[in-house]
């Protein structure tokens, strides 16, 4: 079948039964391309370009609609991942738009570094967006991740004022953005914005097979893993500032 | 949850660290008496058997217990009853075995066995009457091969297989000691090639897997069933029956005097208690044991002493591995719980001490199985007494109660494992699939079971509603009435691939290699894939014709000398039909085939019509030599195959053949007739045992090699599902489950350390909904521990299904380098100790 190349789905992952990307149990979409080159990442296939499988956001929703019985049960539905799922425009409006045509939960999760312009294209169609903080000064998310954060956090910032749902969460990156400064600024900057709940993914070493299959070097190979010593202390950082945190395994 | 009580936990060390005995009691007494009855009706003859043993085995109370009711002389040696025929089948040829895995037994015990009982019962046992009469129909195989060609084809499978033959996967390294006594053991396998069908097939000498009558038995006690029987009496019209009642009668009066010996020994162990606490225990344990089972109970303690004593005396009374089930204990006593506590003389507390002590009990059962192809040894628990909880009440409304509760807080606390099968319905408790699967967080797992599937299955094969609602879980996962019913569930067995090998092989069976099945033409001439499958089916109806067949032939031995009054007197319709269950007297009559190897089996379909008929890369000449050589010279072929669709991965195509597959099984297996009336009814179950079932099993069309385990119950096969738990799920789904009366089992295995989050244990209680939602009838769950993690090192082909799931992250366990997986198996073995 051909695929209309304009909102074509670059797809280099399903999970199905995925159950900590959101509410219930969820199928999650990875989409190809990411702007920014975090030193962590778990899916360096998403650095690639036009690699990835082709789908129509036709093909991908029947897909994710297989489980939709699990959906129902638990409150689940599609979740929208990558790479930078709000990237390219087109597509992921077009899979978002399919998804909701079928009535599912959807949710998208971003780092908000792409133009105001692909936030607002999708405001009306996500239940729920999962935004990553993950590094409060601007200097040290450059060194990090390629990009400074300012804009992220306008698009943060926008969501929010537009009434859409955002969760935040915070990658755990022991000795590199868990330090008191660090997890103070992410406080302040969610209870500013009236945010009382932060979730925290613990840095892990599962991925770093994926870098040498795809013959490349991860830049954190010496980090660490979060331990539950380290999940306890950012819990507690947030404790004083009245920040619920919840660890998606 | 709590921590198991200190007295429950001494009695939990001491089965844990206790010795395996074989002790002669219940043969020597039964034996002795049925020497003297000659000539009786068989009722009468077993009622006075079994009077025997209650009255001269050894009586046992042991330090801690508060319930009362001991198997034999020693604290963990199976009830033996030698006119069965599989335990003296197994005791003349592989006693050296026993001993090897850890069996003792008593010199003189020994003497007693080989010298007297042996020579006995020789030529009249149901095993030795079920051959003859196999030989006689044309039913037996007939291995009229030279041992030395049996050692050869057994060989040609692999060292591996012929390990399986003879114990557990896991004990596969003392097990190569085994390989020293080789060829005694191939002696072995061709006296017990009688138990084989031709062609490949069981057919087990012992029948029971009955859910006693214990309803019955709580609720008049031994003496209101007494005198039943003796009303039933005064109006019998023939010998026969009056000969039936007055068994029942004599069953009831030697449970009476069984328990008396209970009361006396408390009494005795009373004057001689270590202290107050002690003599104060000992001395209600013999009040009560001199009121009940004879009497109904008046309380909780009571009730679960009743139950238990009555439970263990049918143990007794047919001897292990006999699938006797307790059936709906929480339904059975929340009467007894809700008065006591309303009263305020049962605290919580105790009511879960006793449950407790009930389920250590439970899992004292230790099986011997009959066939050298499934030896299993040091099993606690492995003559399962499945406990049912949950579910809906007569009415179709929701019964789950507070013991259902205690019962869970039971089963967790003793962390042991215990064969828990809890029934769901849409009426459930919101919380109560959640909770139960939290029981995975600390201890074995239990099994979940779809009440609208199972009762309208049940209702389909003849149970009125009201009925069908009261069902409990026998052995695995087989429902049965509530003491209503002569189920056999277990032990009559035909394999898919054997259809498969039929086939290929035009009527024969590589490994007994004769003219056993019909002849459905040369494969090679095949045109489609259809009619491959029309061979395949004519083939599998003449292996359902072969074991029904067989099963009426024991059956009828059964029925004509072998009675159980005692059990008998407890199942409804008994007393009324005057007549023993054996020969049709309970109220619902039925009969098991159960169907193995399903996944292998579809796994192969699915690859013939994919790479010989659709994309023709292969000819079924060529595979038919490829499996002939078990690959030699075909490896390239055999990869392919193995990469080929596999049923569990939500692929439609692939999942209407297991559709239709099973709906034509249960439909030729619904057809056919037990002796008693019935029907017989299908399950798809392994019994734990499809590592032996493959060992005889040639290589297969889906690429597995000769004697490799099959596919288990009707989970895809090891290692097949490739895209998650809800695809295979949903696979399954596409099945009729009301179709497979006896039940069908999945095991799934979990994502690693998904228990670890609340949001893991929801998502799996999740799980369970959709899927009975979607009519799957039964599923179970293995979360993955660091041993399991161990074994998939070890033999990744067996676990490639082993995910491994964090946020945003996904990856198959044995795809991971070895370090990574070093690291997910030290959080693993961090998680569980916290």
């Amino acid at each position: 079948m051909r695929v209309d190349e304009a909102t074509a789905c670059r797809v280099f992952d399903v999970q199905r039964f995925s159950i900590h990307d959101g509410p219930g149990i969820r199928t999650t979409v990875f989409l190809e391309g990411c702007p920014l080159r975090c030193g962590w990442c778990q899916n360096p296939e998403a650095f690639r370009n036009g690699e990835a499988k082709a789908m129509s956001p036709e093909a991908v929703v029947a897909e994710v609609l297989e489980d939709r019985d699990y959906y129902a049960v638990s409150g689940g539905g599609l979740t929208v991942s990558g790479g930078e799922p709000l990237l390219h425009q087109a597509p992921v409006r077009a899979l978002l738009e399919e998804a909701k045509r079928h009535e599912l939960h959807t949710c998208v999760q971003t780092s908000g570094a792409v133009p105001r312009a692909n936030v607002a294209a999708v405001l009306g169609l996500v239940d729920l967006f999962q935004f990553d903080l993950k590094h409060m000064d601007p200097e040290r998310h450059r060194g990090l991740t390629g990009a400074r954060n300012e804009r992220l956090h306008e698009n943060a910032a926008f969501l929010i004022d537009q009434g859409a749902s955002v969760q935040f969460r915070m990658p755990v990156l022991p000795g590199i953005n868990d330090d008191d400064e660090n997890l103070s600024q992410v406080a302040r900057f969610l209870v500013g914005h009236g945010v009382r709940d932060l979730r925290l993914v613990p840095y892990h070493r599962l991925y770093l097979d994926k870098y040498a299959a795809l013959g490349l070097e991860p830049a954190l190979k010496r980090l660490e893993p979060a331990s539950t010593d380290d999940l306890d202390r950012v819990l507690g950082r947030m404790a004083r500032y009245d920040v619920t945190v919840a660890v998606d395994g | 949850m709590g921590t198991l009580h200190p007295k429950n936990a001494a009695q939990k060390s001491s089965l844990l660290t206790a010795e395996h005995w074989l002790c002669m009691e219940r043969a020597r007494y039964y034996t002795e008496a049925h020497r003297e009855t000659e000539g009786q009706h068989p009722s009468l003859r077993a009622a006075r058997a079994l009077s025997r043993v209650f009255e001269k085995m050894t009586v046992r109370i042991e330090p801690h217990e508060l319930l009362v009711g001991n198997r034999s002389s020693r604290l963990i040696a199976p009830p033996i009853a030698p006119e069965r025929g599989d335990f003296t089948f197994v005791f003349g040829h592989l006693m050296d075995e026993l001993k090897a895995f850890g069996y003792r037994i008593d010199p003189a015990d020994e003497r007693l066995l080989t010298e007297e009982l042996i020579p006995y019962w020789s030529g009249k046992t149901v095993r030795d009457a079920k051959i003859a009469a196999f030989k006689e129909h044309g039913l037996a195989s007939q291995l009229n091969v030279s041992p030395r060609e049996v050692r050869r084809k057994l060989q040609s499978f692999g060292v591996r297989s012929l390990v399986r033959l003879v114990v557990e996967e896991e004990d596969e390294g003392t097990a190569l000691g085994v390989l020293a006594r080789l060829p005694r053991l191939l002696r072995a396998v061709r006296a017990g090639a009688g138990d084989n069908l031709k062609g490949r097939g069981r057919c087990t000498d012992t029948q029971a897997h009955i859910v006693m009558g214990h309803k019955n038995v709580l609720a008049q006690g031994f003496s209101g069933i007494a005198e039943a029987a003796r009303a039933r009496r005064e109006r019998a019209e023939t010998g026969g029956d009056r000969a039936f009642l007055e068994s029942v009668e004599l069953s009831c009066e030697a449970m009476r005097a069984f328990s008396e010996r209970f009361a006396a020994e408390a009494r005795a162990q009373a004057e001689a208690a270590p202290d107050a606490e002690r003599r104060g225990e000992l001395l209600a344990i013999a009040e009560t044991c001199s009121r009940v089972p004879w009497l109904p109970p008046r309380t909780f303690a009571e009730a679960v002493q009743a139950m238990w004593f009555t439970q263990n005396a049918a143990i007794i009374s047919y001897g292990a591995g006999s699938g006797i089930t307790p059936g709906r204990v929480d339904q059975l006593l929340f009467p007894y719980f809700e008065a006591d506590v309303a009263r305020g003389t049962l605290t919580r507390e105790h009511a879960v001490r006793l449950l407790e002590e009930l389920v250590i009990k439970l899992n004292n059962n230790v099986i011997i199985w009959p066939n050298i192809g499934g030896v299993r040894l040091n099993h606690l628990g492995s003559d399962v007494e499945n406990i049912t909880l949950g579910g809906v009440d007569a009415n179709g409304d929701d019964a789950t109660n507070e013991l259902t509760s205690l019962f869970i807080e039971a089963v967790t606390n003793t962390n042991l494992a215990t064969t828990a099968s809890f029934r769901v319905s849409k009426k459930s408790p919101g919380d109560f699939v959640r909770q139960v699967v939290a029981i995975h967080r600390q201890t074995s797992s239990p099994a979940f079971l779809n009440d609208e599937t199972t009762i309208a299955a049940m209702v389909r094969d003849g149970y009125t509603l009201e009925d069908a609602r009261q069902y409990c879980l026998v052995g695995c996962v087989e429902p049965s009435g509530n003491g209503d019913t002569y189920g056999a569930t277990g032990g009559s067995k035909i394999y898919f691939p054997t259809a498969l090998d039929l086939v290929f092989n035009r009527g024969k069976t590589t490994f007994f290699g004769n003219q056993d099945g019909v002849d459905t033409g040369d494969p090679a001439l095949f045109a489609s894939f259809d009619d491959f499958l029309g061979a395949f089916y004519v083939q599998l109806e003449s292996l359902v014709g072969w074991v029904t067949e067989a099963t009426n032939l024991r059956d009828a031995i059964w029925a004509e000398r072998f009675h159980n009054p005692l059990i008998s007197s407890t199942i409804d319709g008994c007393i009324d039909n005057a007549k023993d269950m054996t020969a049709g007297g309970a109220r619902y009559n039925f009969g098991a085939v159960g169907g193995g190897g399903l996944g292998t089996v579809i796994d192969s379909l699915a690859a013939i019509r994919a790479y010989v008929f659709d994309e023709k890369v292969t000819t079924m000449a060529e595979l038919g030599e490829a499996l002939a050589t078990n690959f030699r010279g075909h490896e390239a072929l055999r990869k392919r195959l193995l990469g080929g669709p596999r049923f569990g991965n939500d692929l439609p195509a692939v999942d209407d053949l297991a559709r239709d597959l099973v709906a034509r099984f249960c439909a030729m297996v619904s057809a056919r007739k037990t002796a008693c009336g019935g029907h017989y009814k299908a399950s798809l179950i392994s019994y734990g045992l499809n590592v032996h079932e493959g060992a005889l099993e040639p290589a297969t069309p889906d690429g597995r090699k000769a004697g490799e385990p099959l596919s288990n119950s009707m989970s895809p096969s090891n290692g097949a599902e490739r895209r998650g738990p809800t695809a295979a799920l949903n696979s399954l789904a596409r099945i009729d489950h009301t179709h497979i009366g006896y039940g069908n089992s999945l095991n799934m295995r979990l994502p690693v350390g998904i228990l670890k989050s609340d949001k893991g244990v929801e998502s799996v209680a999740h799980l369970v909904r959709a899927y009975f939602d979607k009519g799957g009838f039964h599923v179970q769950f293995n979360s993955a521990d660091s041993a399991t993690l161990r074994a998939a090192q070890q033999r990744p082909d067996d676990y490639a299904d082993l995910i491994v799931r964090v946020s945003g992250y996904s990856a198959y366990f044995t795809r991971l380098g070895r370090r990574i997986q070093d690291d997910i198996i030290g959080r693993t073995e961090f998680a569980s100790c916290a």
